[in-house]
């Protein structure tokens, strides 16, 4: 309990500590850089999880696999890992040397991956057609879904709150859904008529979430997601893909979209600018992240990774041309 | 399509498979005829299965390896017993740089089990390491799984006992067999109960019939071994019913713009012509068809589906039930039912599906087909589809965003799919209604949808083509008379040919798209065979007299008397009514005709051609024959 308890605070540590030279963070990506991939041809680049390196560049580790959705790291050891790709859950447990499928057949499509930090043995997996824990490391892996819906449980997120044990979010087809016993139990906390595609906890505030979803814009809640407001700045006619907080500054969050680019707030969300200039014309922005020292990263469609020191008003080309980056993910930088 | 994506990284490689002489394909198309003696339909058949093996492996250059030499080549080559320190040495080329996915598996399964005692201990090793180095992709649809669960179940069993640490999937080859025999049983049961969800696919029927063939040579339990057969047995009875002279038309849950057209230029017609003899095979035998040829001779082909394709009895209607690709969103049912129908008269055919939209990229849902003595580079066919393009359908049955898959598609090999004049691809605004060879096809699009009109095809090989003042637009093709009868104003535009899957220019071949731009919108086609009236101008007189009303406010609505006397009303989203009563294809079985017979959920296939029968029974896992007296 003693390690984990030292890993909870996060992003309260990282938001609190000033970054220095010698970052105390390890900072993930999970790109495909195969453009235009599909299952048959030839992959001819290297894809999965990279890592940033001190120097600034990205270090590929473990498979090399297009599909890859997302990542999670055992709080415990930093050897075991888990990725959601095309055929499911993968797990390594000896830091990406070696890995095994750990769903059956009838779990396909990965979408998210999470590890509950205060039960660093129980994963979340959210599947195109619902959810599934371990209590085992990944070792078993079972669907657990008392109170989903029986058709509109597409699940393209799912986040653990870092504050308690099992208490657990889901972004799906029909709305933002809690349990609070580990996935034993469900309910839905807030009806949407289309998909949450993404669910983010702040670094500041663990009460305060935000929601990106794809036709009710953007939502946040204030009481640990259990009731939801939109953002009324956020436009809601297009899909929003993802929303991300800068661990440095709890007044900024940054928004990415096919559609609109990159939105971004430094106000808490009462108001939204749009932040595209320098990057390419209409920018199909698929993913954005924030490092814990406060770049701003946009992950724009098959071109290149773009970075940003100043929230999004500049943008300059970072690295991985051609690459689509399906997840961001920081964790505190390994012990030697 | 994936073929094409396959040879796309060995460019000289395809150019020397297609340029080369291959007698069949050059050749006559062939004379349909029943062969009812077992010997001479085996002898060939094997001359057939010769023709391919011999074609393949003459066209590999031992100076030129790389450029000449693939999995397929290969395959062949040790079959045939030659060249063996050549595929070593290929061998471990290619497995130096293993590929991902279903298409590179099953490949390397056909090498891997063709060289099990050829190959070299080296290049054997290679093939064994590189399905420990190397991520599969499982892929997302049903043929993807088809081949990737073959192809593991079968390299464990020639594997087995070994750890996990020696397969990419982390697991031993205990645990990769159990995984894969319980989903490919799961897949048969599914198959054989409720139906196939790649229903007659023009190509991909490939990338079943050869990992089942492959189930079926080198299983070693016996019961997987005699499943793998079944399946072929099931896959081939309904290719040679619902083939017309050995050409697959419409319905397809998946197609491309080529076989869409040209209705023979599919991998469908390789395996008609391979096993039935009744058309020429596609240019180079389909590509993919050449993993069929290495292990053909271990399948012989029932003389009662044989009897099926190349012997008919008169006209026949054939009423199945299918079933959809997963709707992983916006839909109450994962995969819902289709209901096929399809009428096959010497001359011409008539089918379609009713229901939801199986495949929202690929799906063919109704043509009108007819006969052409020789297929080749003939357009035999007569169809209207709504050009749907959208994000949220693709959203429905891929885990994606609205935005990028509608463009993103159309580099991946399925260049039409957001073409306003496409002649591809399910819409949810098209409602099928069939009744022999009539059809009525309503149109309801939604105000705002991307494309807000419908397209008729007219083929180059339509003859006598007019335009009447009664509103019907008459034609001939080959032996057949049609009747076309757009409900709401068109206008011409020249059909443009996407020619495979990356093609990035597009070709006049002929043809014209009947373009109609109206969101309410209708088809109505009549088919007749030409014998059955004095002239042209009879069958015109006849369609002139039928009773036809219809409106398309509130929405689309015929009332028609069909000329085979049928009193058939249509409404956009109701249930057709025929002579009064409803159609409810809650009560359609899984197979219904002459010719293949199965209830739903009954895992069983009867298959019957005169006093022949075959019951393919996966609940016993029995196959039982049987004559008639």
């Amino acid at each position: 309990m003693k390690l984990p308890r030292l890993l909870l605070p996060l992003f309260g540590l990282l938001a609190a500590t000033t970054v220095t030279a010698a970052p105390a963070y390890d900072f993930y990506i999970c790109a495909n850089i195969n453009r235009n991939y599909v299952i048959g041809s030839k992959i001819v680049t290297t894809n999965g999880i990279f890592q940033r390196t001190d120097e600034g560049g990205w270090r590929h580790f473990g498979y090399n696999d297009t599909s890859i959705t997302a990542v999670a790291f055992d709080p415990r050891d930093r050897n075991v890992i888990y990725t959601t790709a095309l055929n499911g859950l993968w797990r390594s447990l000896d830091g990406g040397a070696t890995w095994r499928i750990c769903n059956s057949w009838d779990m396909t499509e990965g979408r998210e991956v999470a590890v509950d930090p205060n039960a660093p043995d129980h994963v979340y997996v959210a599947f195109t057609d619902g959810i599934a824990v371990s209590t085992d490391r990944a070792q078993t892996l079972v669907r657990r879904e008392n109170g989903l819906p029986e058709r509109g449980k597409f699940t393209q997120t799912i986040k653990v709150d870092r504050t308690r044990a099992g208490r657990v979010l889901a972004g799906c087809e029909v709305g933002i859904f809690l349990t609070e016993d580990g996935a034993a139990n469900w309910r839905r906390v807030h009806v949407t008529t289309d998909t949450v595609n993404d669910l983010q906890q702040s670094p500041h505030d663990p009460k305060i979430w935000v929601a990106a979803t794809q036709s009710a814009g953007a939502l946040i809640s204030r009481d640990g997601g259990i009731t939801w407001d939109r953002f009324a700045g956020v436009p809601t006619e297009r899909a929003l893909y993802n929303v991300t907080f800068d661990v440095t500054n709890p007044d900024r969050l940054a928004i990415g979209s096919w559609a609109h680019g990159v939105l971004a707030t430094e106000d808490g969300g009462k108001t939204w600018t749009s932040r595209n200039a320098g990057l390419p014309e209409n920018p199909r922005v698929w993913r954005v992240g924030v490092d814990p020292a406060g770049r701003l990263y946009a992950s724009v469609f098959q071109e290149t990774l773009f970075h940003s020191d100043d929230f999004g008003r500049t943008w300059h080309p970072n690295d991985l041309a051609g690459s689509l980056v399906n997840y961001f993910f920081t964790l505190p930088k390994a012990a030697n | 399509m994936k073929a094409s994506q396959f040879f796309r990284s060995a460019p000289a490689l395809l150019l020397a498979v297609t340029l080369s002489a291959q007698p069949s394909f050059e050749g006559p198309a062939p004379v349909v005829t029943s062969v009812p003696a077992e010997d001479q339909r085996l002898a060939a058949y094997h001359a057939r299965v010769d023709e391919v093996l011999q074609w393949r492996a003459g066209r590999v250059d031992l100076n030129d390896i790389p450029g000449t030499m693939d999995m397929a080549s290969i395959s062949i080559l040790l079959t045939l017993g030659r060249d063996i320190e050549a595929c070593n040495e290929r061998v471990l080329q290619m497995m130096a740089e293993p590929g991902t996915g279903p298409f590179w598996m099953f490949p390397a399964v056909c090498v891997a089990f063709t060289g099990r005692e050829l190959l070299s201990p080296e290049a054997r090793a290679s093939i064994r390491e590189a399905w420990r180095t190397t991520r599969q992709l499982r892929g997302d649809t049903e043929n993807h799984w088809v081949m990737y669960y073959a192809s593991l179940y079968l390299m464990s069993e020639l594997y087995p006992n070994e750890p996990a640490e020696t397969w990419y999937t982390g697991r031993s080859s205990e645990e990769n067999l159990a995984e894969a025999r319980e989903w490919l049983i799961h897949w048969m049961d599914t198959t054989t109960t409720v139906g196939q969800g790649e229903f007659n696919t023009t190509h991909y029927i490939g990338e079943y019939a050869i990992p089942m063939l492959f189930m079926a040579t080198w299983a070693k339990d016996p019961a997987m071994k005699l499943r793998g057969r079944m399946m072929l047995d099931w896959m081939f009875a309904e290719l040679a019913t619902v083939s017309l002279n050995g050409v697959l038309r419409g319905p397809n849950a998946r197609s491309d713009e080529g076989s869409v057209i040209e209705r023979w230029n599919a991998l469908a017609s390789y395996f008609s012509w391979l096993l039935f003899g009744n058309t020429p095979p596609p240019s180079g035998y389909g590509g993919w068809g050449l993993y069929f040829a290495p292990v053909a001779k271990n399948y012989v082909l029932p003389e009662v589906i044989h009897r099926i394709a190349v012997e008919r009895d008169g006209d026949y209607v054939q009423r199945d039930r299918a079933r959809t690709r997963r709707f992983w969103r916006y839909s109450d049912v994962l995969s819902p039912p289709v209901y096929k129908t399809n009428y096959l008269r010497h001359d011409y055919a008539v089918g379609s599906t009713q229901g939801i939209v199986n495949d929202v990229i690929q799906a063919h849902v109704w043509d009108v087909t007819w006969r052409e003595e020789d297929p080749r580079g003939k357009h035999p066919t007569m169809f209207s589809l709504h050009p749907h393009s959208s994000g949220r359908m693709m959203q429905a049955q891929f885990a994606t965003y609205p935005e990028p898959m509608p463009v993103g598609v159309t580099f991946e090999g399925k260049p039409s799919y957001d073409s306003p004049d496409k002649v591809l691809g399910g819409s949810p605004y098209e409602k099928v209604f069939q009744d022999l060879d009539t059809v009525i096809a309503l149109y309801d699009i939604a105000p705002g949808e991307r494309f807000e009109h419908i397209n008729g095809f007219f083929s180059k090989d339509l003859r006598d083509v007019t335009e009447d003042a009664s509103g019907w637009i008459f034609a001939r093709g080959g032996n057949a008379f049609l009747a076309y009868r757009p409900l709401a104003p068109y206008h011409w535009i020249p059909y443009l040919h996407y020619n495979g899957g990356w093609a990035t220019v597009r070709d006049d071949l002929g043809g014209r798209v009947l373009t109609s731009p109206h969101l309410k919108n209708g088809t109505i086609v009549q088919a007749a065979g030409a014998d059955e009236f004095e002239s042209f101008e009879a069958f015109k007189a006849a369609m002139r007299a039928l009773p036809l009303e219809f409106t398309l406010e509130p929405v689309p609505s015929v009332r028609f008397t069909t000329l085979r006397g049928k009193n058939v009303a249509f409404t956009y989203g109701e249930a057709p009514v025929v002579d009064g009563v409803p159609v409810d294809y809650s009560k359609w079985k899984l197979f219904e005709g002459p010719y293949l017979n199965a209830e739903v959920g009954g895992r069983k296939l009867t298959v019957t051609h005169g006093r022949l029968q075959r019951v393919l029974d996966f609940n016993t896992l029995t196959v039982k024959d049987s004559v008639r007296e």
